[in-house]
Order: C-alpha cells, then sequence, then structure tokens
C-alpha cells in the first residue's frame, strides 16, 4: 500500500476537500497543503517522534476521505437528545465522520448568543472570528501532520461563548469516525469570551474494531481561545476502536486572569499521538491539566504536553497518570517552557506510570526551558507496578488478589476522574473497569 | 483455661526479612477467651512476626508452623489468612489514595462473606461501630489513611477488626499515637470486640494499654526471641526496670 506524500489536485477526494469554503479559507488550506508537501517525514528520532512511525499518520492513497460512516445514525442522535433532555447538557453535536454534523442545544443556550455550529458554515457566518482565530495556533508551521489537518479538515465545529456568559451545563461533541479504510480530520475552534464561562467535551470514538480490517486515519486538530478572566474546562476523551490510527494536536491560549482545565483522556485506537499544549499569554492566567491515560493489548500511545509560560505571574500545573495492560506502550514528554520575560511564574509537573503486566512499557521525558531565573518549577515522574504493600493490605483484610488490583488502579485514576461531571465520570469509570476486567 | 481451644498456635516460627533472621524460633498459643501481650525493645522482631503471620511479602517464615483454628496458615495467602478469622493492626497502616475508607470495608466484608453485601445494612453496621468508636462520619468517605493523623490511623484499624470480627486479633501497637481519650475508647472497642470465642495478642511497649486490656499472659521478646513470659506483673515490672535485667539472663524459656 502505497502512502499519500503528498496532497494534490489529481487525487479526487483531495481535491474536493482543498475547494471548501470561501477563498480566504481556500487560501489557507493551500497554504498547508504546500507545506505539507514540502515538508519530510519527520525522520525517527527528530524531536516528539522517537516513539512513533509517522508513517502510521499518512493515509494510504486510495482511502475515501470523505469517509462513510456505516452505523446507526439515529442513535447517536438519539443518545444527544437524551442527555439534554435530562438536563445535563446544554448542546450535543454529533460529528458523523466529518459529514453528518448535527447539533442540539437548549433554547437557553441560543438565547445568550452561544454559538454551536459546524465550522464550514461558520466560516461564513462569523467570518470575521473565524477569520481571526482559526490557524492562529495550530498552522502549516507547527508540523507536517498539522499541515495535513489546515488543508484538509472537514468539517469542524466551531464555538463561541460571548463576554460575561456563563454557559452552566457542558456542551458534548462526539466525533464518530468512519469506516475502516478511511481519513478524517476533525477540527475545532472555541472562543470564550472575557469572563465567560464553558465546559466542553470533546469525545472521539468509533472508526475501524481491527486493523486486520483495515486502518481508519483520524487527524484532530483543537484551537481554543480563552479570553481576559474566563474560566475554562475542556475534557477530551480519544475512546476510538482498535482499528484506528489516530493523530491530535490541541493548542490552547488564555489572557490575563484567564483558567484553564485540561482534562485529556485517552483510552482506545491502535496508535494514539496527542499533543495538548496551553499558553499563558497574561498575568494571573493559571492552567491545570490532569490526564490520564488506560492501555492494553498492544495499544501505543504517545503524548505531549506543553505549559507555555508567556507572561509572568502565571501558574501551571500538569498531572498525567498511565495506566498500563498486556503489551502497551505509552511515551510521555512533558514541556514546561518559561519565556526569558516570564518572571515569577510557578509550574508544577508529574507523571505517574504504573505497569500492570511485565510487558508493559513506559518511557516518561520531562523537557524544562526555563529561560527566567524567577520561577518556582518542578517536576516527578515515576514508573512502576503496583505497590504490592498496598496490595497486601488490601490482602490482609480479606480482599481478593485481582480485586485488590482493580480497587488499586481505581484508586489511583480517582483524584483525576472526580475532575469531570457525574455523567462522564461514570462513563470513564465504566470503561477502566471493563479493562481491569480483562487483565 | 487450658481446656478452651487453641484459637492462634504457632510453633518455632523463624523469621527472615531482606536475608536477614529477625525472629528465631517463636512459640506461643493463644486460646478462646485469652488476651496476650508482647513486649520488647524496638528491633526485636515483634513486628515481623505479626507480619509475617499475616503473610506480608516481605517477611519469609522459613521454619516453624502455625495454625488458626486447627487449620495450616503458613500454606495461606495474607487474604485466605484474613478470611480464615487472622487480624492484624498493622503498626504502620498504609495510606492508599483514591480508595474509600467505606468502599475498602465493604469490599473487605464483602470478601469475607462471599457474597454482596446489602447496602443498607452495611451502612447500619459502619454506622454503629464509626459511633462505638467515636469516629466522625465523614471518614468514611475519605481515602483510606490518605493524610490521617497517626492516632486516626490507629482507630480506623480498629473499626476494621471491628467490622470483620475476627476470630484472632494481633494489634501492633496500637495504642501508640493516641491521644489519652483516643486510648480509651480504642481500648473499650477492643474490650467490646472480645470474647470466649476469640483470641487477642497485643504488642506494646506501655502499660498504659494494659490497664484498660487486661491480658492474661505477657511475654518479653529480645532479639528475635520470646526470653521470657508472665501473668500481667510482669509488665508492671518491666514499666520500672526496663529490659536490662533481661539481658543479664539467657533465654530460659525459649521454645516454651
Ligand atoms: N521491611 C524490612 N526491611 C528491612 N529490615 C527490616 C524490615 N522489617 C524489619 N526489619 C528489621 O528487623 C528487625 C526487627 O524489626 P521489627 O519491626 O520486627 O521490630 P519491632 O520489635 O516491631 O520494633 P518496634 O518496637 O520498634 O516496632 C529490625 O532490625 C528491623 O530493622
Ligand atoms: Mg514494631
Amino acid at each position: 500500500m502505497t502512502q499519500l506524500s503528498s496532497i494534490d489536485y489529481s487525487i479526487p477526494e483531495v481535491a474536493a476537500e482543498l475547494e471548501r469554503g470561501p477563498k480566504w479559507l481556500r487560501d489557507r488550506r493551500k497554504l498547508s497543503r504546500d507545506a505539507f508537501n514540502r515538508t519530510p517525514v519527520p525522520p525517527r528520532g527528530l524531536h516528539l517522534w522517537r516513539y512513533t512511525d509517522p508513517m502510521r499518520f499518512l493515509f494510504e492513497r486510495g482511502s475515501v476521505s470523505d469517509s462513510a460512516f456505516d452505523r446507526d445514525k439515529d442513535a447517536v442522535h438519539q443518545l444527544g437528545a437524551r442527555y439534554l433532555r435530562d438536563g445535563h447538557l446544554s448542546a450535543f453535536v454529533s460529528d458523523l465522520a466529518g459529514r453528518d454534523v448535527q447539533i442540539q442545544t437548549t433554547e437557553e443556550l441560543t438565547a445568550r448568543s452561544v454559538v454551536v455550529s459546524p465550522l464550514s458554515e461558520a466560516v461564513d457566518q462569523h467570518r470575521e472570528l473565524v477569520e481571526l482565530y482559526l490557524y492562529q495556533l495550530i498552522n502549516q508551521q507547527t508540523g507536517k501532520f498539522e499541515a495535513m489537518n489546515g488543508a484538509l479538515w472537514n468539517d469542524g465545529i466551531f464555538v463561541y461563548v460571548p463576554n460575561n456568559t456563563v454557559v452552566e451545563q457542558p456542551i458534548h461533541l462526539l466525533r464518530e469516525a468512519g469506516q475502516a479504510h478511511s481519513a478524517q480530520f476533525p477540527r475545532l475552534l472555541v472562543v470564550v469570551g472575557k469572563n465567560a464561562e464553558l465546559t466542553l467535551i470533546d469525545e472521539y470514538s468509533g472508526g475501524s474494531t481491527s486493523t486486520d480490517d483495515g486502518i481508519t486515519y483520524s487527524n484532530g486538530a483543537v484551537e481554543i481561545f480563552g479570553m481576559q478572566e474566563s474560566r475554562i474546562r475542556y475534557v477530551s476523551v480519544q475512546r476510538q476502536a482498535p482499528g484506528v490510527q489516530s493523530y491530535l494536536t490541541h493548542r490552547a491560549r488564555i489572557e490575563r486572569g484567564a483558567t484553564m482545565l485540561t482534562i485529556p483522556l485517552a483510552f482506545g485506537a491502535a496508535i494514539s499521538k496527542q499533543n495538548f499544549g496551553v499558553i499563558m499569554n497574561g498575568p494571573s492566567a493559571d492552567s491545570k491539566m490532569y490526564g490520564l491515560l488506560f492501555g492494553t493489548d498492544h495499544q501505543q500511545f504517545d503524548n505531549h504536553t506543553l505549559h507555555h509560560h508567556a507572561h509572568g505571574h502565571t501558574t501551571s500545573n500538569i498531572d498525567f497518570k498511565v495506566v498500563l495492560g498486556d503489551k502497551a506502550t505509552s511515551a510521555y514528554t512533558g514541556l514546561i517552557r518559561i519565556d526569558h520575560n516570564a518572571e515569577f511564574c510557578e509550574a508544577y509537573q508529574e507523571n505517574r506510570n504504573l505497569l500492570l503486566n511485565p510487558g508493559t512499557r513506559a518511557d516518561s521525558i520531562p523537557e524544562l526551558e526555563i529561560l527566567n531565573e524567577e520561577v518556582t518549577c518542578t517536576h516527578g515522574a515515576t514508573v512502576g507496578p503496583i505497590d504490592p504493600m498496598q496490595l497486601f493490605y488490601l490482602n490482609s483484610r480479606g480482599i481478593h488478589k485481582p480485586e485488590a488490583v482493580r480497587m488499586v488502579v481505581s484508586g489511583f485514576v480517582a483524584s483525576t476522574l472526580k475532575m469531570v461531571s457525574d455523567d462522564l465520570r461514570e462513563r470513564i469509570t465504566q470503561i477502566v473497569e471493563q479493562r481491569l476486567e480483562a487483565i | 483455661m487450658s481446656n478452651r481451644n487453641p484459637i492462634l498456635e504457632f510453633k518455632n516460627i523463624h523469621v527472615q526479612v531482606e536475608g536477614k533472621e529477625v525472629v528465631r524460633g517463636v512459640s506461643l498459643t493463644i486460646r478462646a477467651g485469652e488476651t496476650h501481650a508482647i513486649m520488647g525493645p524496638n528491633g526485636s522482631g515483634k513486628s515481623s512476626l505479626s507480619n509475617a503471620l499475616m503473610g506480608h511479602p516481605s517477611y519469609q517464615i522459613t521454619r516453624g508452623e502455625a495454625f488458626l483454628d486447627g487449620r495450616d496458615i503458613l500454606t495461606m495467602s495474607a487474604d485466605e489468612r484474613s478470611r480464615a478469622g487472622l487480624f492484624l493492626a498493622f503498626q504502620y497502616p498504609l495510606a492508599i489514595p483514591g480508595v474509600t475508607v467505606a468502599n475498602f470495608l465493604r469490599s473487605a466484608l464483602q470478601a469475607h462473606r462471599g457474597k454482596e453485601a446489602d447496602m443498607s445494612d452495611f451502612r447500619k453496621l459502619l454506622r454503629a461501630k464509626l459511633a462505638e468508636l467515636e469516629i466522625d462520619e465523614n471518614f468514611v468517605s475519605r481515602y483510606l489513611n490518605d493524610g490521617f493523623s497517626g492516632g486516626e490511623k490507629k482507630r480506623i484499624e480498629i473499626l476494621q477488626m471491628s467490622v470483620l470480627n475476627p476470630r484472632m486479633a494481633i494489634l501492633d501497637e496500637t495504642d501508640s499515637g493516641l491521644d489519652i481519650d483516643a486510648l480509651k475508647t480504642v481500648a473499650e472497642g477492643i474490650n467490646r470486640f472480645h470474647n470466649d470465642t476469640n483470641g487477642v495478642l497485643m504488642v506494646t511497649h506501655y502499660q498504659r494499654l494494659l490497664n484498660y486490656v487486661k491480658p492474661e499472659y505477657v511475654h518479653v521478646m529480645m532479639a528475635g526471641q520470646i526470653v521470657t513470659s508472665g501473668g500481667p506483673e510482669l509488665a508492671l515490672k518491666l514499666e520500672d526496670l526496663g529490659y536490662d535485667w533481661l539481658e543479664k539472663e539467657p533465654a530460659a524459656s525459649t521454645g516454651a
């Protein structure tokens, strides 16, 4: 199978993507296309590519990028309707393989001028905002795969919360990937106004159930802008099917006094390479990131986080947890960057890896680029099996070994799951428990 | 008294930790209704003996035998020993972040009963035990020993004992770290638990616990061996004289 090495107009499904949208957008797509074509495939050993073969994200030529969705659409929509009815959400967006984007919102949300829209429509209807912000944080210069998304994204979602508006219930985005032998490029642009508040659940699921049947390629990009004093909670849930090769880049930028809580959760896909980054761009901006991934089988995870202190008097904290069973592997690279002129910053980073079997492997690579001396910065990493002393304590109270393992792992992930809403926590807990059953 | 059934009986127990022999041939029989106390200087092997009997993976029993209600426990895993009725209140209880006290106790009770513990029955039982031990109800939703004070940990150990109601309870320095009032409450908890059908073995340094929970037998352990045994008066003598006088007498009662 030959991999798509250049995006050009001779490939019909690619040409169609490049022609989508108004002129300004087509120009941006072309910039991205050119960058993709120009940029060599990252050599192994290049920063952030030591643990994953980049070829795994180049989709096969001839794969349909206009990916078909072959499952029960109604079921997905009904799920959203139910969530909405139960009052746990203020909007539910189902995005079926990028093609069928359906949005259900509460009237209250519409009345407050909150925008939840397919990105393809927002490029016209909210052009000023979209043209200003789209591609600001993730663009053709970010990297080859980011350029690929920039050229081919289809469709995306746009969320806008006006100044001083509090969206009380979460907005839930469900991106269902298409069938085997398809590729998709989900994109998300979020702009949260001054002193506004938003909780967003961004869930990626579906796709090929086995690489033997063919691969589903997923290459996503998420850009989030938090204006002054805004408060954002962003939960990313990657629970794609086992035949998906998944790539995602996330960047958020928050201004003075804004707070950002990012919760990257990853359970799915054959290979998952995700890059979450928050830039603190004004004094008192605060970013917290509580990550969790749980791998089994031969799953391969490669995660990066970035906390970029672009302004003084900013604070950040990362707690990234990894649980691996069977033969799963994980590499975590956590970069803290404090700019030259950014004084009096505080940055903390912790990465804990729990290995449930000898066949697993976890690497932890902390990276510090601290260009200012007036900072407080700590980082720590642990990699190891479950503490046998904890198991013994549970055993000494009669609790059987497998149950004791389940309890310790559930305990390990509890502080992360505490951060998400009850509904979501219940579902995530189920995922965790299913994985533990299987071990 | 000796016609009572032995609850815990061990003979000539040798324990190794990190390749070092720290318990060197200890034997003891605790019968139904009896309370024994083991005293002895720091590092004499009291906790090693207790942990080894419970099945702690770091402590290997290299020689000897041990029976609970006549059943050989040395072939059992730690969880089997617990379900067979052995309980150890740890000297240094470990924290298990993310696991609440309630969840922990419920799982333990379920494992003991071999079936789901009815939620409302469990709550009732727990509430009663908390009240007896004067433990704030908020504790059960906290993570096990996570950030608990020394005394709080000890109370929670006793809470576990009274919920599980074992045949044989070994209490390793449960009194240390307790304030005067807490010591009384915990001692009452032990006395409430103790009856004619179960046994208690207390490891302690101080007479003050023994004022409340009165042992029939006191044993002194030094350098991995029981060097002398006696009645409650032995504890009082130790309080006065310390252990020096024993060092001068060679181990007389070893293997008794
Ligand atoms: N996990 C361990 N690793 C290494 N050495 C140990 C371990 N546990 C006990 N020991 C050693 O075994 C010996 C006996 O220790 P143990 O804890 O049994 O004493 P103890 O009588 O309970 O003392 P204390 O009254 O201070 O609690 C000591 O020399 C101790 O250092
Ligand atoms: Mg001790």
